[in-house]
């Protein structure tokens, strides 16, 4: 047997037992519980959208696109509606783009919700998580009796938007609204001040501002580092320039920031929607597009739940796009926070991971040994585990 | 810094470090700079983070067709709600283009990307593995490229594509 001291071991997490959505690989390396080289391998829930808009019209585009994400389905049919309309040199008219504003800050609230009970269960807390979705039905149920669609609400049409805004619509989402700010004051307390909770948050996973920027972090794991990158303020699209936000900024960057952020966020979402509601402009809810859309290049930046997602459309005067490029935040994110992850505890990277919302549980570890050099692979009994555990550590300690 | 003022600055800065790349403004907010030789992309990009104008939204890579016979890569800054483009082009064959990770760390996964979906060899870069496509995708096949055919993935499963 080798000495594998000098290497450490790698464990693999994953791909088979993400919970929730986008499956990925990691190796990290580990020298006994410190985590000292990661590895990421995507590409398992890899479907080739980007190919597949290629060969479709302009308009089936908006029904592929909107499926990119199951959570942020609305973020991906704005942020491409919003760069054919640029294409074809047109402009959503006011009320148009105030509900589609009005949807991307409900979907941000469910998303937010979403996230809240997944961290939550990979730090071992499951009540929080119970909770925090049992409270999120309620604005599914809004987005329900809004667009008819608890997920894919289609609430987009190229140059507009679907549906109005009734009034009784109107005051179920003031009602709903109500039950999750009180909600939400609640889990601000209990993130800041249950002592247990913040053992696995405070002071864990920092990413300072400079490393933040450097690489490139986006949203709201990039403003937990007092990042000021907000697309709603810097680059107000839709109807953000009528009703602007304010930016939720932390300066600590650890986990403990990244869920505060978050629960910032969610009262603004609120502020914002009741806003909208009382001044929703009066007018059109639609304006026709050209018959074809001319040829250029449009590019679409906007701030979804879990950051800045970017569209890049080409137009060569077709009937289908010419290439269309999506950039989501979660890429920018994983990438920067499993840099973080080195030196920290192997325990703490299910949480790490979470802290950014990639939705990741993969929490299973140790299934086999990889010899990192040669990359063999190796079985240990139990027994032997334990032994090789015994003798590294007598190793060190010598 | 408002837009304007971010675009005239990072205009001043390709003009500084490589005076022979053009610069155009196609519309309100934008600055596409054409890259006229690939020696200059890193000393450009390094200008532009040295003046906080460094941050990569996405690189992307266009091919332009066997009839032009080019691949166009797109490098979008966007500090701000400015919008940065360097363009660089590219030959079908032999694509090679330097990789930019030692002054953007952020830029391994669209290289890494660039280099599987369209066959663009990128050089330097630490992790040069698959990152998207699966372990038994058939090599020399770029699916973005628009020569590429997608019957070649109509087989069974547990059968080699070919």
């Amino acid at each position: 047997m080798t000495d594998n001291t000098a290497q450490g071991f790698t464990v693999p997490i994953g791909p088979q037992h993400p919970a929730l959505k986008e499956p990925g690989h990691f190796q990290f390396t580990v020298d006994g519980e410190i985590v000292t080289r990661a590895y990421v391998r995507l590409g398992y829930a890899h479907r080739g959208i980007e190919k597949a808009a290629e060969a479709r019209s302009w308009t089936q585009n908006l029904y592929l696109l909107e499926r990119v994400c199951g959570i942020c389905s609305h973020i991906h049919a704005l942020a491409y509606s919003l760069a054919v309309e640029q294409l074809a040199g047109v402009e959503a008219p006011p009320r148009a783009q105030a509900i589609r504003v009005l949807v991307a800050e409900l979907e941000r609230i469910h998303s937010h919700f979403l996230w809240m009970g997944v961290s939550a269960h990979e730090a071992g807390f499951d009540t929080l998580f119970m909770y925090s979705w049992r409270d999120r039905e309620t604005v599914m149920d809004l987005l329900e009796g809004l667009t008819g669609n608890r997920v894919n609400y289609s609430a987009n049409l190229l140059g507009g938007v679907k549906f109005d805004l009734q009034a009784a619509q109107a005051d179920s989402i003031r009602r709903g609204l109500d039950f999750l700010e009180q909600r939400t004051r609640h889990y601000l307390d209990v993130v800041s001040n249950d002592a247990m909770f913040l053992q696995r948050t405070r002071g864990i996973g920092v990413m300072t501002r400079a490393q933040a920027e450097v690489m490139g972090a986006v949203g709201p794991t990039a403003r937990a580092s007092n990042v000021g990158r907000d697309l709603r303020v810097e680059a107000p699209y839709a109807a953000y320039r009528d009703f602007p936000v304010r930016m939720a900024l932390d300066e600590r960057g650890d986990l403990e920031a990244r869920f505060e952020v978050r629960i910032r966020e969610l009262f603004e979402s609120f502020r914002l929607i009741r806003q909208i509601l009382d001044d929703l402009p009066p007018g059109e809810l639609g304006v026709r597009l050209p018959r074809r859309i001319p040829a250029g290049e449009a590019v679409v930046r906007l701030e979804a739940p879990r950051g800045e997602v970017y569209y890049f459309v080409k137009s060569n005067g077709g009937d289908r796009p010419e290439r269309l490029k999506v950039r989501t935040p979660t890429i920018c994110n994983l990438t920067s926070v499993v840099r973080l992850a080195v030196g920290h505890q192997l325990a703490d990277v299910p949480m790490i991971l979470a802290g950014i919302d990639p939705c990741f549980s993969c929490n299973d570890r140790l299934v086999q040994l990889y010899q990192e050099e040669t990359g063999e692979g190796r079985s240990m009994s139990w027994k032997d585990l334990r032994q090789y555990g015994i003798d590294f550590y007598a190793r060190r300690q010598a | 810094m408002n837009t304007e003022e971010i675009l005239n600055l990072a205009s001043e800065v390709v003009r500084a470090w490589d005076w022979t790349s053009q610069v155009e403004r196609p519309r309100p907010g934008q600055l596409d700079v054409y890259i006229s030789s690939l020696a200059e992309l890193v000393p450009v990009v390094v200008g532009l983070r040295v003046k906080r104008l460094g941050y990569l939204a996405a690189i992307v890579g266009l091919d332009l067709g066997p009839a032009v016979d080019a691949l166009e890569v797109l490098y979008h800054f966007c500090p701000g709600d400015a919008l940065i483009a360097l363009r660089v082009r590219l030959p079908r064959r032999d694509a090679v283009l330097p990789s930019l990770c030692e002054v953007i760390p952020s830029a391994e996964v669209f290289e890494r990307e660039l280099a599987e979906m369209f066959g663009i060899q990128i050089t330097g870069l630490h992790t040069p593995e698959r990152l998207y496509l699966p372990d038994d995708w058939p090599d020399g096949v770029y699916p973005l490229r628009k020569d590429f055919d997608p019957g070649l993935l109509n087989t069974r499963e547990g059968e080699p594509r070919s």
